[in-house]
């Protein structure tokens, strides 16, 4: 039975006691020894952890119906789009489906005057220290002009802990998922890892 | 040292069983063992056909006794008594002349057929060896023996075992068919 314990599993130890008490409280004759159980209990308990170490892949988790724009497309089009889809960003494509950028909130933060923390509060303060408020300038831009570029992508086999230290490290809420060409098949978010967490243990 | 240790045990028995389970147990196993036992001394006494063998008392403490056992699921206990019946036979009929090798032959090949087969059943080890070691009634049965008494006499049992150990609330019966 040593063989099979870990740090783990003792952390969490079952008494002889806790079975026989469990055995006597379910009806009927259990055709197993409290050590029978406990040995189950342990393999089970490791194989359960294994489980849920495993690597999970970003293509299990994926959105896959991604809301994107045409590197073409006029900003106050990009805007209607996200509004109308309630997401806060879209990866930007060409016309070989190829992600080439994204495009975010911060990106047009950034166009209505925030500065370099890139946030609402900012466009707000700014806005009321009477200097107006200039989301014009953006008018005859292009989700290319705006968008941040190069794409931060990740294949489909990329792990979910790899997806997470590059949300972290970049400080961006989502990375499209390309196949070798670069060609979009899917989008991870915060809240698709939050979920995945949620579902299978974490990432 | 560690062969020798392993002699001493490592835990502890299980519980003992409350009363109301005492009484299913004695309840299942006097229906189940009163219909095979009737059907052979009340119905079939002068015929040459037998309805019960010891193997069946057995059975009834593992499908009246121990409900939950992966031993006492119908899988087990069919597959378990008809494979070791099978093989009992063979052995006499190809081994008679050798008695004692026709019965450790009989039980040891039931065992490893019931293993293989996922049908493990103690009483089929005794069915096996009844084959071998019965009067000249069961062996002049050949290989009727697989179903009457065996084949036959576990499916009453059967049947008195799914009517009995579902009445209570806190037991149920079987925990899977196959």
């Amino acid at each position: 039975m040593e063989e099979h314990s870990n740090q783990v599993c003792r952390a969490v130890d079952l008494t002889d006691r806790d079975i026989y008490e469990a055995m006597r409280d379910i009806p009927g004759y259990l055709d197993i020894t409290p050590g029978d159980f406990r040995e189950i209990y342990q393999v089970a308990f490791r194989k359960a952890l294994e489980r849920l170490q495993q690597p999970v892949a970003v293509a299990d988790i994926m959105t896959r119906q991604v809301v994107s724009v045409g590197v073409d497309a006029a900003v106050v089009e990009v805007a209607r789009v996200m509004a109308e889809h309630g997401v806060s960003g879209a990866p930007v494509v060409d016309k070989d489906e190829r992600a080439v950028g994204v495009i975010s909130e911060k990106d047009f933060l950034t166009l209505m005057g925030a500065g370099e923390h890139r946030n609402f509060m900012e466009v707000v303060a700014k806005c009321l220290s009477a200097k107006g408020c200039v989301a014009a300038p953006m008018k005859r831009q292009t989700a290319g002009d705006i968008m941040s570029a190069p794409a931060v992508t990740v294949e489909p086999d990329a792990t979910t802990a790899e997806v997470l230290t590059i949300l972290e490290q970049r400080n961006i809420n989502r990375v499209p998922v390309v196949d070798r060409t670069g060609r979009l098949m899917g989008i991870v978010t915060r809240g698709d890892l939050l979920k995945a967490s949620g579902r299978r243990g974490a990432p | 040292m560690r062969y020798l240790a392993k002699m001493r045990g490592t835990t502890q028995s299980p519980p003992r069983v409350g009363p109301a389970e005492i009484f299913w147990s004695w309840l299942g196993s006097f229906l189940g063992i009163a219909a095979v036992a009737y059907l052979h001394y009340g119905m079939l006494a002068d015929s040459d056909l037998l309805m019960i063998i010891g193997s069946f008392g057995a059975s009834a403490v593992l499908i009246y006794g121990a409900v939950k056992s992966p031993l006492a699921q119908p899988r087990n206990l069919i597959g378990g008594h008809m494979l070791s019946a099978v093989i009992g036979v063979t052995a006499y009929q190809l081994l008679g002349s050798q008695l004692w090798l026709a019965c450790a032959i009989s039980v040891a090949t039931a065992i490893a057929v019931m293993h293989a087969t996922k049908t493990l059943h103690p009483p089929g080890g005794a069915t096996a060896l009844i084959a071998v070691t019965g009067s000249e009634k069961i062996h002049a049965l050949g290989f009727l023996y697989v179903l009457a008494p065996v084949g036959a006499g576990v499916l009453i049992m059967l049947l008195i075992a799914l009517l009995v150990n579902n009445i209570p609330k806190t037991r149920r019966y079987p925990e899977f068919w196959y």
